[in-house]
């Protein structure tokens, strides 16, 4: 997984940043569905942790039903993936929210000039380009 | 029952206190990290590990036995990477690993082999003829071939360039990953042991000054944080040079 990177100075545990980068990976669809993931024991290598850590990360996304394990095959993204709960999905939405909106007060946009651009972003989006 | 267990360990040479009062377990399978600046006491705490040195105070037990007492039978359970290489100068890697494999029990030759041909060093290269890096590697391959339960590496990346020092690191995870071995390394690189290891020791003029596991300390760490301007450490080299502060506190 070439784009997952962790950084030893990120307040997070390291089992914590790798957890949440897959999470994001397949959030993004960086990672579809069917997908394999690399065993414990290559994904230990290249990022140079600790195996433990990396099977820790592993254990939390099968049992929260992101990753799941194919008997002498390997690991794989879930073919379903499970639905944030409406705690979880309003928790993202919120946090996201407030990161963009402090990026917009810092660069001094008013509150109409940062929605048109959320409005243009989501555009964007949805033409998929 | 722990891989490695000091209890009140002292070591003194003449009226010179080289370690003080120092109790360490390590679980197995762990990767306890021993850091300290030059002089702090890391070599006569490994030395003490290997049956080199005979404690002058405390206990230190093994693998459940006694180093000073049983150090030929633990060496076969035991690999060492020595901080300076000391293998003989004149023989090379294949004909040093024919040796060791008839110095110990069990020895997985094709294992060795195929360690040394992945870290691209000549097999037929006199060792003294090696450059300091593939001196390291070899040691490494010799120390793993007897498929030791323990591994004791004193400051294995010292003076290594970028390449042998990521082999290395790749192959501890690697062994890691497929065997479970426990591991003890001394080292001044913290950035390459902070991923790996989960267990921290911090010895400051031959007394630990801590030991425990690196995710909780960290946290303790990040959670001294009164605002959030404060400048806490977060990498385990910010946090050894905050312990060597004058007044340095680590928080309970």
């Amino acid at each position: 997984m070439p784009l997952l990177r962790i950084d030893p100075a990120d307040p997070r545990p390291i089992w914590r940043q790798i957890e949440e980068g897959v999470q994001n990976l397949v959030a993004a669809r960086r990672l579809a569905p069917g997908d394999p993931v690399p065993s414990v024991r290559d994904l230990a290598r290249e990022l140079q942790v600790n195996p433990g850590t990396v099977a820790k990360a592993y254990q939390r996304l099968v049992d929260g039903g992101i990753l799941a394990v194919r008997r002498g095959e390997g690991t794989y993204v879930a073919d379903a993936l499970p639905k944030p709960t409406d705690g979880q999905r309003t928790q993202r939405l919120d946090e996201g929210a407030a990161r963009y909106a402090g990026v917009a007060a810092t660069l001094g946009a008013t509150r109409g000039e940062a929605v048109e651009r959320l409005r243009q972003a989501w555009t964007t989006l949805e033409r998929g380009s | 029952m722990a891989a490695i267990e000091l209890r009140d360990l002292g070591v003194r040479y003449g009226r010179r206190t080289a370690l003080a009062e120092v109790s360490l377990a390590v679980p197995e399978r762990e990767v306890c990290a021993v850091l300290g600046r030059n002089g702090a006491g890391k070599t006569s705490l490994v030395r003490c590990l290997l049956g080199q040195q005979r404690p002058s105070a405390g206990e230190v037990r093994l693998l459940g036995e006694d180093p000073w007492r049983a150090r030929a039978r633990l060496m076969d359970r035991v690999g060492v990477v020595p901080e300076v290489p000391d293998a003989p100068p004149g023989l090379s890697a294949r004909e040093l690993s024919t040796l060791l494999r008839r110095v110990h029990r069990r020895w997985d030759d094709a294992a060795v082999r195929a360690r040394l041909e992945r870290f691209d060093v000549p097999l037929g290269q006199p060792f003294g003829r090696l450059s300091r890096g593939q001196k390291t590697l070899v040691q490494l391959a010799l120390a793993l071939g007897h498929e030791p339960e323990l591994l004791v590496l004193d400051d294995p990346t010292l003076g290594l360039d970028a390449l042998a020092r990521r082999a290395v690191l790749e192959e501890l995870v690697g062994e890691l990953a497929d065997r479970g071995v426990t591991v003890l390394l001394t080292t001044h690189d913290l950035a390459g042991v902070e991923r790996i290891a989960n267990r921290v020791a911090v010895l400051r003029d031959g007394r630990l000054l801590l030991a425990e596991e690196l995710e909780p300390l960290k946290e303790r760490y990040r959670g001294r944080a009164a605002s959030p301007l404060d400048v806490v450490p977060l990498t385990l080299e910010e946090i050894f040079l905050s312990l060597h502060e004058t007044a340095a506190e680590v928080p309970a």
